[in-house]
């Protein structure tokens, strides 16, 4: 995979980390997904068109989503429920957002659909292209000192 | 100060509230789409409209245009607060009539600047 098609996703995620809820995040090693099924409790999907078509998600699993919706809302919320499912539909939408702005500086220019949010570990999702797909996960810290981690997959057409 | 604010996450809504609290605006109205919003806006009047992009049922950019193309509506300050952050998303709502535009994520101090600047033109009476 271009690295090219890497750095807006990643610069994105840390960027609305940081601007959204104050939380710096550490990237970790860059993989090829083996199963197209989503890794955490909590997983954003949206679809990609314009000049390439592609599928972005990301994905959390019930600490880590229960984190950013707490500290996004100051609220102390302990069980997924639709807030804390609406939450991660509109990171998703922003992270989306923020890489196609990093997009275009390479003329690459995207247009996104509504995210939508699948709940459940190992749910299958439907990727729109066959390529393979990369895994990046981004480690940050939650109450406790525990560490909690996203991972964004995204896959593009050739 | 009423303000509309749309947008069809109800987490982004909540995050604009208390942006407005701050700010003691505590009259604000939701909608969760621009049809919603437009329905709304007739049988209300508002000082100010704060408005989401990608929606479901209306954009914003089409409730934008709808907004300035009516000649009850097209007076209230709007301020497009957004995910679209391309430079030609930006040029689009500009010239569709937006009066502000609000990359998210946003810091509050961003949307309470946009807002302040808004209020100022209400109290000018540039307001519907």
């Amino acid at each position: 995979m271009d690295v090219k098609y890497m750095n807006p996703f990643i610069i994105a995620t840390q960027v609305v980390f940081k601007t959204m809820l104050g939380i710096d995040v550490k990237m970790g090693r860059p993989e090829l997904k083996k199963t197209r099924q989503t890794n955490g409790d909590v997983t954003g999907i949206m679809g990609l068109a314009g000049d390439q078509r592609g599928t972005l998600c990301i994905s959390f699993r019930k600490e880590g989503a229960l984190h950013i919706y707490n500290t996004l809302m100051g609220d102390g919320c302990n069980e997924i429920n639709e807030d804390v499912i609406d939450a991660i539909g509109e990171l998703t939408n922003i992270i989306s957002g923020q890489a196609r702005k990093e997009f275009e500086k390479s003329n690459i220019n995207l247009k996104a659909a509504i995210p939508m949010v699948v709940v459940g570990k190992d749910v299958e999702m439907n990727f729109i292209t066959t390529l393979p797909i990369v895994s990046l996960p981004f480690y940050f810290s939650v109450n406790g000192g525990n560490e909690e981690v996203m991972y964004l997959d995204f896959s593009f057409e050739a | 100060m009423k303000v509309l604010v749309v947008d069809d996450f109800a987490t982004m809504r909540k995050i604009i509230k208390n942006v407005l609290k701050q700010i003691d605006i505590e009259s604000v109205t939701e909608a969760e789409n621009g049809k919603q919003a437009l329905e709304i806006l007739k049988n209300e009047k508002f000082d100010l409209i704060i408005s989401d992009w990608i929606m479901p049922e209306m954009t914003g950019i089409e409730f934008l245009k709808a907004c300035k193309g009516d000649e009850n509506i097209k007076k209230i300050p709007f301020i497009m607060v957004t995910a679209e952050a391309q430079k030609s998303s930006v040029i689009e709502a500009i010239k569709s009539g937006a009066d502000n535009y609000i990359v998210k994520p946003f810091t509050p101090e961003k949307l309470k600047e946009a807002i302040e600047k808004a209020k100022v033109k209400v109290m000018q009476g540039f307001g519907g």
